[in-house]
């Protein structure tokens, strides 16, 4: 009785104490608080008439970005509970004298200048537009247009059915990719990559993954030039070597897995060191080096007729080959 | 005639100027003196006037006479004692090259004597009896075969900066050097630059240098958030030792082509490493 009384009795005090803020001192000074800047709560939605093959660059400090495709030449933005924008056109078509090169910027008095901030922002563009967002924490959505170009410092980066070019660079975030064409090159410091079913938009458009503390995973790659590396991850290939392609992969510490269809026909080049190497396929040895020191070669072959040439390299761990 | 006059031979020898001045005097006189003599003089050159024409030929020989003979072997004589002792045996040696075997064998002696000449130059010879204190020109050092271990102890130095000299022996520069008596250490060195890198490996050590200052004062100034400086930590301590042991690796078997691959992919590794850091604050700035 006397527990439950103690207890009535200090959750009383509390209360008063969050309703009547202690009064300052008299003589001493209170510092300045900066004016409270609350996230906007104003929803903002334009649209401007383009060129079908208009380009789009934006800068966003903060929120969701999500950008589809659609069958009009016409940009539509919708800000959900953030900046006021204004498009900046930049350039014309002559042909079409519509707009071919516009920016979305922020209206808003902000120290970020020009860089948008909301909860939610979502775009709407030509399907042969090319986008170009940079950013700082924001997760980017895009789908469906024509070219993608995205750079931020965080946040997650994710992008589909493009037809022509993917380039992205996330510092601390990851970047997923699908369904894609073109050439791509796709940067992340400590985030993954996650890349399936890409393929060249034209002969001769090399695929590029690289990241410093992720892991890479392919899946269908059409690309015949890839180059994918890390420094502390894992990379992981699932699905058919492209006949004439060149496949270049390689880790400083980290495993190599990859699962091939059984009727892959490649030359194989693996190095490395103190790991091991694996492989379900049939390997016909066409050169081994396992000599005294910390690196160890070989070169063979799996399948027959084919051509493509896989260079896989780890310095710290192992190299595996599975049948799909 | 009388008992003074003169004989057929000497009025021939004197017919032919090949008597004395004193003997050419008297016979003239007597002649002059002596009808008979004469008549014999004139009779006999008669005979030379038929005879010579016939014999003209023959006489166009010059034979010469006995005493003619006996003048020439005099005056070769007299000249040989008067010769000098060199001259006395270069004849003799051409004289006995006269004969063939005895050429033969000279000329076999003479072949031995350069071979065998040759052969002793080829003989190593330490340094240090050569010119001590001056070390030699690496260009032309040559590890000797007999001396395995020094030659791997020069090749496995880690000091990029001390070029693999042998100071131990060094052999002619007459001397042909045969391939499988090249020490392996030494041979592959020619794959190191004179600074004692690979090639192409300076520009990497450059790049990383230049990017590293740089990266090191944005590192304090905070532009790193703590999990993102620990992962950059890692990540650079990974590359680091992994160039560390590439690095040790190709210097002990700079043949080592796998070894080399990894070396330059870490490098660039490093450099993208770098990169990341240092481009992050040119973005950060370019968003204000």
């Amino acid at each position: 009785m006397a527990a439950i009384f103690a207890l009535a009795a200090a959750f009383a005090v509390s209360g008063q104490g969050a309703k009547t803020p202690p009064p300052p001192r008299p003589g001493s000074s209170v510092p300045a608080v900066p004016p409270y800047r609350p996230m906007p709560v104003d929803t903002t939605e334009k649209s401007i008439a383009v060129d079908g093959s208009v380009s789009i660059s934006l800068c966003v400090t903060q929120g969701r970005l999500k950008v589809n495709g659609w069958n009009r030449s016409e940009v539509r933005v919708y800000v959900e509970r953030g900046s006021k924008i204004a498009f900046n056109i930049r350039d014309k078509a002559v042909q079409s004298g519509q707009p071919n090169w516009i920016a979305i910027i922020s209206t808003d008095p902000r120290p970020r200048g020009e860089c948008l901030v909301a909860e939610q922002i979502e775009i709407d563009v030509p399907i042969r537009a090319k986008v170009s967002v940079k950013g700082t924490e924001v997760r980017v959505s895009i789908d469906s247009v024509r070219e993608a170009e995205v750079s931020t410092v965080g946040g997650e980066i994710s992008i589909r059915n493009i037809a022509g070019r993917v380039s992205a660079l996330n510092r601390q975030g990851g970047i997923t990719v699908e369904s894609s064409m073109g050439a791509m090159s796709l940067e992340s410091t400590s985030g993954n990559i996650v890349v399936f079913d890409v393929g060249p938009g034209e002969i001769g458009d090399h695929f590029r993954a690289k990241t410093h503390g992720g892991t890479i995973s392919l899946q269908t790659l059409q690309h015949r030039q890839v180059e994918v590396g890390t420094i502390t991850g894992t990379v992981v290939y699932n699905g058919p070597l492209r006949s004439g392609g060149s496949y270049n992969i390689n880790t400083n510490k980290g495993a190599i897995r990859l699962a091939l269809p059984a009727n892959t026909s490649a030359l194989i080049q693996a190095t490395y060191s103190s790991g091991n190497f694996v492989s379900e396929l049939p390997l016909k040895l066409e050169m081994e080096n396992i000599s005294e020191g910390p690196i160890k070669s070989i070169v063979g072959r799996i399948g027959t007729g084919g051509d493509a040439f896989v260079k896989l390299t780890t310095n710290n761990g192992s190299i595996s080959i599975k049948k799909q | 005639m009388n008992d003074n006059c003169l004989d057929i031979g000497t009025i021939q020898a004197f017919m032919d100027g090949e008597l004395p001045h004193e003997a050419v005097l008297r016979v003239s006189g007597h002649i002059a003196l002596c009808d008979a003599c004469a008549i014999s003089l004139a009779m006999a050159e008669d005979e030379s006037a038929v005879v010579f024409p016939a014999l003209a030929r023959e006489f166009d020989t010059l034979v010469p006479t006995k005493r003619l003979w006996n003048k020439i072997n005099d005056s070769i004589e007299i000249e040989r004692e008067s010769r000098p002792f060199w001259q006395k045996i270069y004849a003799a040696v051409v004289a006995a090259l006269a004969s063939p075997s005895f050429a033969a064998a000279a000329s076999l002696l003479i072949v031995f004597g350069i071979f065998a000449t040759f052969w002793m130059n080829k003989t190593t010879v330490p340094m240090a009896d050569i010119a001590s204190g001056s070390r030699s020109q690496p260009t032309t050092a040559v590890v000797d075969p007999q001396q395995p271990r020094a030659a791997d102890s020069v090749a496995n130095t880690d000091e990029p900066d001390a070029p693999p000299v042998s100071e131990y022996h060094v052999e002619r520069a007459s001397f042909k050097v045969e391939p499988r008596r090249i020490a392996p250490a030494v041979a592959t060195n020619a794959s190191y630059t004179s600074a004692g890198y690979l090639p192409g490996e300076q520009s990497y050590v450059k790049t990383i240098s230049t990017l590293a200052k740089s990266v090191d004062e944005q590192k304090e100034s905070g532009v790193m958030g703590a999990s993102e400086r620990i992962s950059y930590e890692r990540d650079m301590a990974v590359v680091d030792d992994s160039i560390k042991k590439m690095k040790q690796e190709v210097r002990r078997n700079p043949r080592n082509d796998a070894a080399k691959q990894v070396l330059y992919a870490s490098y660039q590794n490093k450099i993208d490493l770098l990169n990341s850091v240092s481009q992050k604050e040119e973005f950060l700035v370019s968003l204000r």
